[in-house]
């Protein structure tokens, strides 16, 4: 921590807390003694499942003959949409979905059959002998247009249209000094987790099925699946287990209905594991946007006007576009900025191109993105200072947000803007470099936590001793690697002054307590408060017990590592205690709903409000075009940090995440169709081109707030992309509006001014 | 039927006692060599096909790996792997530049696999370098029964001849450049590399990558007309392949 | 080709210490050889055409991508994994860093770093690169954002002093 600055912020570093050490999870998946839902190969009578998928964008579906295939060696099943035992539909907000194509498809990787077969190679040469036969259909691919072309679903292509608005924004525009109109266009990028979707069906031997897989919403996923495979939810379960890396991805169903069939019809336990070519084909992707926006202000800076109308192509069926579409809009009125009018419309529209849904950040950053760059565009225009500018516009901390709703933050917005133009980095660099042109930009970003706008949002969570007596705490969330299970322990560790071994985190069982999806950056919140309603009293029980049994005051009595210590002494442990306490004496169950404003009947918006300023420098490469990010800077406002490596590694993987949306990553469809279909063309970044990261913390949280932890798992990537296309203009004079950024296009802009001058 | 696509385990793997029987067994099966496989494998995993066969080439024949003072230069075995290559401290007393740019090809995993041969029969990051060294490809073929040498610029591969090794000039005194432009800065497949070889007396400069590996013979302002003509179809990228260049010139320029 | 008609080979190699022998197509990729029925689940697929070096593992000390070696290329061979390295001082000490540093989220991508590293430090030794960042760059991670990979190397991982070698 520097001296000059004020006291609440600090730079966040891998700190272990008391223990001084990494829990022993961690060391196992450094081991590989973890198993992942795909590992589980050694299961008794394992059988491999394949997925037929379609090689057209839009086609009739007029026969799909599985005859030769049933036929093929170690082929024990082959099922199609007949073979659905019960709804053949799933999709978290609408079921929209087949799980195998009846007689039409409507992306290139739709389900139309399955085989399970004794090896992996046996079932994809079952697949190879599956004649389909198909008759075209015209592609709808231009989503600016889709609405007016021929309908994939029942009604228009149309799927939601949403506005908000505020004042008269045409006056207001009428009225602006300056005004900048530009279009914004974002990639379709892929989540490439680096375990590709897959997971085991295990059937139990009464009729039921055993889920282990990689998913994201255990509870919600046996209620589908109950209606996929009709069978009554009791007989459904879900293990959700560590998996290799989510990010919204596996949010909606993967491979799990065709597995639960096909292990229903063999009565054995069936694996799917997509290959990196078919989850690039047919997985779930985040949702191009292209946005024009409208923005002015008067001669001094102020913002008046505000004008937004964004196309979101969702692809073949809804997934979570609905609830896309509406944290677009919810960023795209530039929350943490003060205007008076604004009108933002979007439109979420179906087409031939794959699919779309949740991922990282979830329409946000890509509204930011073109936000931050009309602010930018307005400073230039202006002759100002773009920082300068922002501070003129912020909110306050006691206003409302964009939508007049009550909204929550953890530190004022100046502050964190005045922090992040403190940094070393936002200093002018060298545009005009022999070979590299260096330049800093910055940009500014807000970010709710919850589902939003009132969406039923609720979750449960429970907490015991076993019989080993480790206190055992299970949510239904899951584990991608987010480290929920550190945070976790780290909480119940500095409540109750246990030491870690002494805690066993649970998640992702559906059987276990229904927390509610692992996703909108909400586990964290509703972790700390299921904890707080539950810790104080399980731990005067768990006093209150230990008196009666050792005949010492309750009140003298304290938890601590291994047992209960009396005065520095441990008293009893807690196996002992778990042996000696009546059954069930020592379980708590909570449950709550996610905090919205107090008072409203119909929530807005997002109460609980994290911010982000991100500091870019880059270096352009005058001969080629190419950017490298070589830093990036983080001021973060996101309450209290319990658990350090947890924080700075969500923070660093999601900025490193915007980089690749914005440099390199796309997912770009013809006719339908994905042109890229595994890493070595669809390409992320390496260590190569990651930047050295420096995470701030601005910490303003009241000792008292109700709400002092908060979900950070989306905040990393909420303002990157626009500060290093901002970096990018400071150092060649070219803005960039559409991504990835295309290192052709930056050179033959580069030589064009060049030739200028 | 269906036409059964062959998948990698029904492969049959033909491994020859000699490079002669290696080049007859490619003569009368038609399968394809494989070196490191490391060019070959994802091809036929992204095409869900396989060879029926395929000819194993084994680096212990003689003088199929390993490099050697010639005399003249290096004789580099065209199974050396990229890897031996990069750490060699011959490359790095004949070629200080190869070693740091080797960083930029393929991964350090991949290097491992990979052969000198390999790449350069596909067209890969070292056919820049090398064609501008104006190297020398030693070949067997399976008409001739002596081993005849080649130049690199000359050579194509796929016609059934066997590389089994590469000459390189005595390059100590020479000013050499050399630059790749990937997607990404690291583990990215190459989209241009362009090097310039200057020996005292002329400049030598060429090329490799989407556009195929070439040697540029003509002046520096019809330059872009034979990229053009080379394959070479992106303007922007012949763009940057020129300035990548002219920038290593005066590089080398400078150096004198 | 029908099924019967595989062209199977038997192959003898080391696999973490243990003499191996096996029986199969020789063109099986090692990747699939060693996940077979659970054995080594360490090496993973992320991408089956060496992009990702999740499916790492050391062949003869040196780091491959499991999913480009072919069986025919295996014998003789010492083939390790993780599994095979609880006592390889190398290993540990990568291990320690890699934990220390949170370098590491959902972890399936962990091994093949550990292993690029093991690599790196053993060629360091006989005179190799110093710079270990270099040696991660065929591994892809999603999760991290490399920030704690590269704590690692720069904290914990730089020359032994008390190697030799480091003079
Ligand atoms: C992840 C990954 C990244 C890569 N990155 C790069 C990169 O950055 N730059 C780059 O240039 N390449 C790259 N490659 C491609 C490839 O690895 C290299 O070009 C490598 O050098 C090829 O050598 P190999 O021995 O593996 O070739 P193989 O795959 O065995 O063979 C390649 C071709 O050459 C032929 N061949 C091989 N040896 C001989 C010989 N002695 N005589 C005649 N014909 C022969 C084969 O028949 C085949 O057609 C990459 C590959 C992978 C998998
Ligand atoms: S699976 Fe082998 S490198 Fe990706
Ligand atoms: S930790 Fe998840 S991919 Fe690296």
């Amino acid at each position: 921590m520097t001296t000059d600055r004020p006291a609440s912020i600090s730079t966040l570093a891998v700190d272990w807390g008391p223990e001084g050490q990494p829990g022993d999870t961690l060391y196992q998946r450094i081991d590989g003694q973890l198993d992942y839902p795909t590992d589980l190969l050694n299961l008794p009578g394992l059988l491999h499942g394949a997925i037929l998928r379609s090689d057209q964008a839009h086609a009739r579906l007029l026969a799909v003959d599985t005859r030769v295939a049933r036929t093929m060696p170690g082929v024990h099943s082959v099922v199609t949409a007949e073979d659905v035992p019960g709804l053949n539909r799933f999709g978290i907000v609408v079921r929209d979905q087949p799980v195998f194509c009846e007689d039409r498809v409507r992306y290139e990787g739709d389900a139309i059959a399955a085989v399970a077969a004794d090896t992996p190679a046996q079932a994809r040469a079952a697949i190879a002998a599956i004649r389909v036969e198909y008759q075209p259909l015209p592609v709808v691919e231009d989503a600016a247009s889709a609405e007016n072309q021929p309908a994939l679903h029942e009604g228009s292509n149309l799927l939601a249209q949403e506005s908000l608005t505020r004042g008269d924004v045409d006056q207001a525009l009428a009225a602006c000094a300056v005004v900048v109109e530009h279009e914004y266009r974002t990639p379709r990028q892929m989540h490439g987790f680096m375990e590709t979707e897959g997971g085991v069906a295990l059937p139990d031997g009464n009729g039921g099925v055993l889920f282990r897989v990689g998913c994201q919403s255990g509870h919600r996923d046996v209620e589908q699946l109950a209606d996929i495979l009709a069978l009554p939810r009791a007989q459904v379960s879900v293990e959700a287990m560590t998996t290799g890396g989510a990010f919204g991805g596996k949010d909606e169903l993967t491979i799990q209905p065709a597995a639960g069939i096909l292990a229903l019809r063999t009565g054995r336990p069936v694996m799917i594991h997509l290959d990196r070519f078919e989850s690039c084909r047919s997985g779930m992707k985040r949702h191009p946007v292209a946005v024009r926006m409208t923005t002015g202000c008067d001669a001094r800076g102020h913002l008046l006007a505000h004008r937004v109308d964004a196309v979101l192509d969702t692809g073949a069926y809804a997934s979570l576009g609905p609830a896309v579409l509406e944290n677009f809009m919810d960023h795209a009125t530039a929350p943490l900025y003060r205007i008076d009018s604004y009108a933002v419309t979007g439109r979420l529209v179906y087409t031939n191109n794959g699919l779309c849904g949740a991922f990282r950040g979830f329409g946000g950053n890509q509204a930011t993105f073109a936000v931050e760059s009309q602010l930018d565009a307005l400073a230039c225009k202006l002759g100002m200072d773009p920082g300068e500018l922002r501070r003129k516009n912020l909110r306050s901390r006691q206003e409302p947000g964009s939508r007049g709703q009550p909204v929550r933050w953890t530190a004022a917005p100046a502050t964190v803007l005045d922090a992040a133009l403190a940094s070393p980095l936002w200093q002018p660099g060298n545009p005009a470099g022999a070979r590299w042109l260096t330049g800093t930009g910055l940009a500014f970003g807000a970010q709710g936590n919850g589902l939003g706008d009132g969406l039923p949002d609720s979750g449960g969570g429970r907490l015991s001793l076993t019989p080993e007596g480790r206190i055992r705490v299970e949510f239904g969330f899951a584990d991608y690697g987010q480290d929920i299970a550190g945070a976790i322990t780290r909480s119940v560790c500095d409540a109750l002054g246990c030491g870690s071994a002494d805690v066993e985190v649970v998640l992702g069982q559906s059987r276990g307590p229904d927390s509610g999806p692992t996703s909108a950056s909400r586990s964290s919140v509703m972790v700390h408060g299921l904890l707080s309603r539950m810790l104080p009293e399980w731990t005067q029980t768990l006093k209150r017990l230990a008196a009666e049994l050792t005949g010492q005051p309750a009140e003298d009595l304290a938890p601590g590592t291994g047992g209960l210590f009396l005065q520095g002494r441990r008293l009893i442990d807690y196996r002992e205690l778990a042996g000696k306490a009546p059954p069930d004496a020592l379980v708590a169950e909570a449950g709550q709903d996610f905090p919205v404003a107090p008072g409203q009947e119909t929530p807005v918006g997002r109460y609980l409000q994290l911010q982000i300023a991100t500091i870019a420098r880059v270096m352009v490469d005058r001969l080629t075009g190419r950017v490298r990010v070589t830093d990036l800077h983080h001021i973060t406002a996101a309450g209290r940090v319990i658990y350090p490596p947890g924080y700075l590694g969500q923070i660093e993987g999601a900025a490193v995440m915007g980089l690749g949306m914005t440099l390199t990553e796309d997912m770009p469809t013809r006719k339908g169709r994905m042109q890229r279909d595994n890493l070595d063309q669809y390409l992320m970044p390496t260590i190569g081109d990651a930047p050295a990261q420096r995470v701030d913390v601005v910490d303003d949280t009241p000792e008292n707030d109700p709400y002092p932890i908060r979900g950070i798992g989306e905040l990393g990537i909420e303002a990157v992309t626009p500060a290093i296309v901002s970096a990018i203009e400071a150092a060649t004079g070219v803005r960039v509006r559409t991504l990835p950024v295309s290192p052709s296009a930056l050179l033959e802009a580069i030589q064009a001014r060049e030739a200028q001058s | 039927m269906q036409a059964d696509p062959t998948q990698r385990d029904q492969i049959r793997v033909l491994r020859p006692a000699t490079p002669r029987e290696a080049v007859a067994l490619a003569k009368t099966t038609g399968a394809p060599y494989i070196a490191g496989g490391s060019g070959l494998q994802p091809v036929w995993e992204r095409n869900g096909s396989w060879p029926r066969q395929i000819v194993a080439l084994n680096p212990g024949w003689p003088g199929f790996r390993g490099i050697e003072e010639t005399g003249q230069g290096l004789r580099v075995g065209a199974l050396t792997t990229l890897g031996e290559l990069a750490q060699h401290p011959l490359i790095h007393r004949y070629l200080p530049c190869l070693p740091e740019f080797m960083d930029q090809v393929a991964g350090p995993g991949v290097r491992h696999l990979g052969t000198v041969g390999g790449n350069l029969c596909a067209g890969g990051d070292l056919s820049a370098l090398f064609l501008a060294l104006d190297a020398q490809v030693h070949r067997l073929s399976d008409d001739d029964p002596q081993e005849q040498c080649q130049p690199l610029e000359d050579y194509s591969a796929g016609d059934g001849t066997l590389m089994t090794a590469l000459s390189i000039p005595d390059s100590r005194q020479w000013r050499i450049g050399l630059e790749k432009l990937g997607y990404r800065e690291r583990f990215s497949p190459p989209r241009a590399t362009v090097a310039c070889v200057h020996d005292g007396q002329t400049m030598r400069r060429a090329v490799c990558g989407e556009g195929g590996p070439a040697r540029l013979r003509s002046s520096e302002t019809d330059q872009d007309t034979e990229l053009t003509a080379g394959g070479w179809q992106d303007p922007a990228l012949r763009l940057a392949i020129q300035r990548m260049l002219a920038f290593l010139q005066e590089d080398i320029a400078r150096d004198h | 080709m029908k099924d019967g008609d595989q062209p199977l080979e038997t192959i003898r190699f080391e696999l973490n210490g243990q003499a191996v022998t096996r029986s199969v197509p020789a063109a099986a990729a090692l990747i699939d050889l060693l996940r077979d029925g659970g054995q080594v689940t360490s090496v993973r697929p992320g991408c089956r055409i060496g992009r990702c070096g999740a499916c790492n593992v050391l062949v003869d000390g040196q780091v491959m991508p499991a999913c480009l070696v072919m069986a025919w290329q295996l014998p003789g061979r010492r083939i390790e994994t993780v599994e095979g390295l609880s006592d390889d001082p190398d290993y540990l000490r990568v291990r320690q860093a890699l934990a220390r540093e949170s370098a590491l989220q959902c972890g399936y991508c962990t091994p093949g770093f550990a292993l690029s590293l093991v690599s790196a430090l053993r060629a360091r030794r006989q005179g190799g690169p110093a710079d270990l960042t270099e040696a991660l760059t065929g591994n892809l991670c999603r999760c991290t954002g490399y920030g704690g990979l590269k704590r690692a190397i720069e904290r914990h991982l730089g020359p032994d002093p008390t190697d030799p070698s480091v003079a």
